[in-house]
């Protein structure tokens, strides 16, 4: 095949060139590749990491994984509170088509002046202006539909309260942030909010997700929270407490219903109330859950605890005669006096009557100790262990400090105070068999056993007493309700300002217990400084503790104990003509 | 040998670009998933969103004054209900099988 001709040293194809050029070119050639290395090592090895980053900074994204705030639940798993993404608007101002027309409907749609509007968009060094946060969905749609350039739009958890104002003491509410303000938003913060999540993407230049990279972390969703309320029972209760509060003209009111057998807190409501969803023009008298934060004199509903204790101790019975005429006692330099002076007084009497001299005779055999130990033992002097921030302990000071008159003032409820709540946990101890089980304000799965304060016989004896307070001849007959038999202790007292007593500001309490033979719930009421004329707690309070304990039996599913005349038309009887 | 490795080398090529087209597809396809998921999301939100708002026409607040205003009912007591025994029988064997709260709501995961 080959032969054996040497073309390079052929004549025919000596170059005119000289030599070097070639070699020349190939040189630079040469020199051209190595520079190219040389880059390519700088690039790959040397200045790796700064040219990894600055590819990356250009597709790689990182996401945010916002997680849900867990939702409120009552005790049927009815949604109390519940974050929803709603839209949020805003602009950069130096952006902003300034057109007159379409700004003018902006701010229409966003629910302020157009100069309020332009004051925001003032600023045209900003970058970023939130025009309004949390819009509704629908103006939402309708600002996007307007397309104004400059105005954008970013979706933010709001937090929706459906119950609306019935509820809002108890659920509380979120900031704007969605991190909770008051209630159990603000108690159960860390629970409800979740943990946000990231992952690391890469994204094409039409923004489009092409691949992840690394690792996701996921996020956390908040955990629901079921609480021990019944929305229904919650309405009912605020509903009839409002209406009690416009009529007589009161200056507020609270309620507290609470499942007797398991402590749970069935209702909690006070008026005035807000809606949660507008807190504009807040105030504090509406913020205020009075039912825990504010704590008053009980006045009588207290006796019932004297002559627990006192029969308890075995220092009287229910039938023991107690002599109160004429209605009148001194102690040291004070008097106590009973409204309407009684006679002869059986132990049952005393408490149907509402006697104070009764009672205070009952009160002064005992020694001041065992009367601090009962009061502590059903809960007054302490935080209620329901976890709601400001909730407060009350007044009970240390037994070695009464002075007797001290001692037979706070036997009617004088001299000690107490929130309405601790109110209502306490007489749930006349609701058991003389035990008192811890209140929860969550959903209660459980048996409880409760710590033993009276015996069973006396809560079962005391109960037969606060039956015949509701009956003919007692304090609160219209704290019945038809079909149900109920028991309670009506208090009616005078109002503290500065260091004395006002004379015509009261506050109305109704405690009690329905059915009062296997009570379910306790029902405690407070109205504070009724203006229309009647101010005792058996007229202001109790007609409250009978709607609300009709409503709650009802709703709860419990029978009616007492026979009642029935009103149903079972047959048509058809007309003759 | 020479054939040998001109096989090799279209079959490299040809390999070559069947990756591109791969990396291709897989990122299409992932960015498909990414929009489903988002998509799933967005209704899953929604469907909260309605539940609340459900929630919030079915409140005892709304029914009430309904059916105050516009039904003229009012609210049972004890002196128009008629109370029956409940006993279990055979008749309740098809109603355990309905869900105990037909309002309750689930969310969805």
């Amino acid at each position: 095949m080959s032969r054996s001709i040497t073309y390079n040293s052929s004549p025919l194809l000596a170059s005119p060139t000289p030599v070097w050029r070639s070699k020349f070119i190939v040189a630079a050639i040469a020199l051209a590749f190595v520079g190219l290395a040389g880059r390519a090592v700088y690039i790959q090895v040397i200045e790796n990491d700064f040219f990894q980053r600055q590819g990356e900074v250009r597709f790689a994204r990182t996401l945010a994984l916002p997680a849900n705030r867990g939702r409120i639940l009552d005790r049927n798993g009815v949604i109390l509170a519940s974050s929803i993404p709603v839209p949020s608007i805003w602009a950069i101002p130096e952006d902003v088509d300034r057109d007159p027309a379409n700004l003018k409907k902006l701010a229409k749609l966003l629910g302020m002046s157009l100069v309020d509007l332009n004051k925001k968009l003032h600023d045209e060094d900003k970058t970023f202006v939130w025009l309004k946060r949390q819009v509704d969905e629908s103006a939402g749609k309708e600002i996007e539909a307007l397309k104004i350039k400059g105005v954008y739009q970013r979706k933010e958890y709001k937090r929706q309260y459906p119950e609306g104002e019935a509820a809002a003491h108890v659920v509380g509410f979120t900031n704007v942030e969605d991190l909770g303000q008051e209630g159990m938003e603000l108690t159960f913060n860390t629970e409800l909010g979740g943990r946000n999540g990231s992952r690391r993407v890469i994204k094409d230049r039409m923004g489009r997700v092409v691949e992840a990279v690394g690792e996701q972390i996921a996020p956390v969703d908040g955990r629901d929270l079921q609480l021990s309320i019944d929305s229904k029972v919650q309405f009912f209760a605020y509903q009839t407490l409002k209406e009690a509060v416009l009529l007589h003209k009161a200056k507020a009111g609270s309620v507290v219903v609470l499942d007797v057998q398991t402590g749970e807190v069935l209702a909690l409501a006070n008026y005035p109330s807000y809606v949660p969803d507008k807190r504009q023009n807040l105030s504090g008298e509406q913020l205020r859950n009075r039912a825990l934060t504010d704590s008053f004199e009980p006045g009588s509903t207290m006796k019932p605890f004297i002559i627990g204790l006192a029969m308890d101790t075995g220092r009287v019975t229910a039938q023991t005669a107690i002599q109160t005429a004429p209605g009148r006692m001194s102690i040291g330099n004070s008097t106590i006096s009973d409204s309407h002076p009684h006679s002869m007084l059986s132990v049952t009497e005393v408490i149907q009557k509402s006697s104070n001299v009764g009672t205070v005779k009952i009160a002064m055999q005992m020694p001041a100790r065992e009367m601090w130990e009962m009061f502590s033992s059903v809960g007054f002097g302490q935080k209620p262990q329901v976890p709601f921030p400001g909730a407060v302990s009350g007044r009970l000071r240390p037994y070695k400090n009464w002075r007797p008159i001290e001692q037979a003032t706070m036997s009617y409820g004088y001299g000690l105070s107490v929130s309405l709540m601790q109110l209502a946990h306490a007489y749930t101890v006349f609701g058991r068999e003389g035990d008192l089980v811890p209140l929860s304000m969550l959903k209660v799965s459980v048996p409880l056993v409760g710590q033993p304060v009276f015996k069973g016989k006396v809560a079962r004896d005391v109960r037969h007493m606060l039956h015949l307070v509701t009956g003919p001849g007692g304090t609160a007959p219209k704290a019945q309700t038809m079909g149900y038999s109920v028991g309670g202790k009506t208090g009616t007292a005078h109002k503290q300002e500065g260091r004395g007593y006002a004379s015509k500001r009261y506050r109305g309490v109704f405690a009690g217990l329905a059915p009062i033979d296997a009570p379910r719930i306790a029902v405690a009421v407070m109205i504070d400084e009724p203006s229309n004329g009647k101010y005792f707690g058996g007229d202001t309070a109790a007609p409250v503790f009978s709607k609300t304990v009709q409503q709650t039996l009802r709703v709860l599913g419990i029978a009616p104990d007492m026979t009642v005349v029935p009103q149903v038309v079972s047959e048509l009887v058809e007309e003759s003509f | 040998m020479m054939r040998m490795n001109l096989v090799l080398l279209v079959g490299l090529v040809l390999s070559a670009l069947y990756l591109v087209n791969v990396q291709y597809e897989s990122r299409h396809l992932f960015s498909e998933l990414d929009r489903a998921r988002a998509l799933a999301h967005k209704l899953e939100v929604e469907n909260e969103r309605l539940q609340v708002e459900k929630r919030a026409q079915a409140t005892s607040a709304r029914i009430e004054s309904l059916a105050k205003s516009r039904l003229h009912m009012r609210a049972a007591n004890p002196a128009i209900t008629t109370y029956v025994t409940y006993t279990p029988s055979a008749a309740d064997a098809s109603d355990a099988r309905a869900p105990a709260n037909p309002l309750s709501v689930g969310r969805v995961k």
